[in-house]
């Protein structure tokens, strides 16, 4: 069983960033529950972990970015998406710079990983991301300086700044069948 | 919330105007008419019918014309956004884009740039799920443009049988004619008060890019 985590404040917004990863964990067999960010969350009763993003405006979650510090000691796989990635980055004390980027991007994989394996074209939808980590990150692809996807050291934990639900659907297949 | 929805009169935009409304106050609908079908940002055909929805809707309409090109279409976006946001306190825009990230792109970066929620309810949806679900929700909807389909299908309605159709012709058409191949207009939908009934039409164009004109439509009870 999965868990996908709403980080959207409002509904409407869940049918943008939530159905659709959502749709295409059930299309490979998966079961999966949702919650949202603000609800208490159990990450040992689930084998994988998949935190959505959210609108540009959104940031209510940071209110309940307690509610999220339980999966430091969680043993399971997270997929952190944009939202999620910058609160990966947030939990293993990274700073986020402030960064604007909507639109298609062309991204390098900088260090090979099981999510995926060659330069790929993204969609991003962000303000904030990562220039610089520290030594429990390590970067797997960039977008010029952007880190926009990275993994947390000795942890099947990964976050990317983008969508890959847009234009990079094995990412999310890829991760649900570590 | 308040939002406006950016509407067309077709079944993507009314689908996300109805899911809009479960949700917040829809306090305006923008349409915005570009001068012909080139437009790659918004949908061409029968604008002025929606005057007709927007009554039968009870919601206010802010209408601008815009030419084709995309920098020209921006900034009549931005000019009209900025009017909602002026006249009816707008904090949000709710569109009908499903799979474009072109269209996508630039809708997010106007709503930043104005400081303005951004919703996509449609977006990445199954394109027969959708056609499916205004089936379901009581949606009269007519063909009104056809690009790559044949023109008897114009001013056909769409039936379950049309959506098996086009199911079976998915690997080389769009269902949801995101890709140019169809328009649609709203008759009715569950928001409406009074549904729109065609009175007189014409079909201008060739065997398989053809367009019904609409020359008169009126609000009947439903």
């Amino acid at each position: 069983m999965i868990l996908v985590v709403s980080t959207c404040k409002y509904l409407l917004s869940e049918e943008e960033f939530v159905r659709p990863v959502v749709e295409i964990v059930k299309s490979y067999g998966f079961d999966c529950d949702v919650k949202r960010y603000y609800e208490r969350i159990n990450p040992e009763d689930y084998s994988k972990v998949i935190i959505c993003g959210t609108a540009l405006r959104d940031s209510d979650y940071l209110n309940y970015i307690d509610n999220f510090k339980k999966l430091i000691d969680y043993d399971g796989s997270i997929l952190g998406i944009c939202t999620g990635y910058q609160i990966l980055a947030k939990l293993y004390s990274n700073t986020l710079d402030e960064i604007k980027k909507i639109g298609v991007y062309n991204v390098k994989v900088v260090k090979k990983n099981p999510l995926i394996q060659n330069d790929f074209k993204a969609y991003f939808l962000h303000k904030f991301a990562l220039r610089n980590v520290n030594k429990m990150i390590e970067p797997l692809a960039m977008q010029g300086d952007e880190i926009c996807m990275f993994k947390v050291k000795d942890k099947n934990f990964y976050g990317v700044s983008f969508y890959p639900e847009v234009l990079n659907r094995e990412i999310i297949v890829n991760f649900i069948q570590l | 919330m308040k939002v406006c929805v950016l509407y067309s009169g077709g079944k993507d935009s009314n689908l996300a105007l109805l899911k809009a409304y479960e949700e917040f106050e829809v306090v305006c609908l923008i349409t915005l008419s570009p001068k012909s079908e080139e437009s790659t940002l918004f949908h061409y055909p029968n604008t002025e019918i929606v005057k007709l929805q927007a009554e039968s809707l009870g919601i206010p309409l802010i209408m601008k014309t815009c030419s084709d090109d995309e920098e020209s279409s921006l900034k009549a976006l931005y000019d009209v956004l900025t009017k909602a946001k002026e006249t009816y306190d707008v904090n949000g825009v709710v569109t009908g884009a499903i799979r474009s990230t072109y269209q996508a792109t630039r809708f997010q970066r106007i709503c930043d740039d104005l400081e303005l929620w951004c919703f996509n309810p449609l977006w990445l949806r199954d394109e027969i799920s959708i056609l499916n679900e205004a089936l379901e929700n009581g949606f009269e909807i007519v063909f009104v443009r056809v690009a790559g389909l044949e023109k008897t299908l114009l001013g056909k309605k769409l039936t379950a049988n049309i959506i098996q159709k086009f199911t079976e012709m998915r690997n080389y058409l769009n269902p949801a004619g995101e890709g140019g191949e169809y328009e649609t207009l709203v008759l009715d939908m569950p928001l409406f008060t009074k549904k729109l009934k065609i009175v007189d039409y014409g079909i201008i164009g060739t065997e398989y890019d053809a367009t019904l004109i609409v020359k008169r439509a009126e609000l009947v009870e439903k």
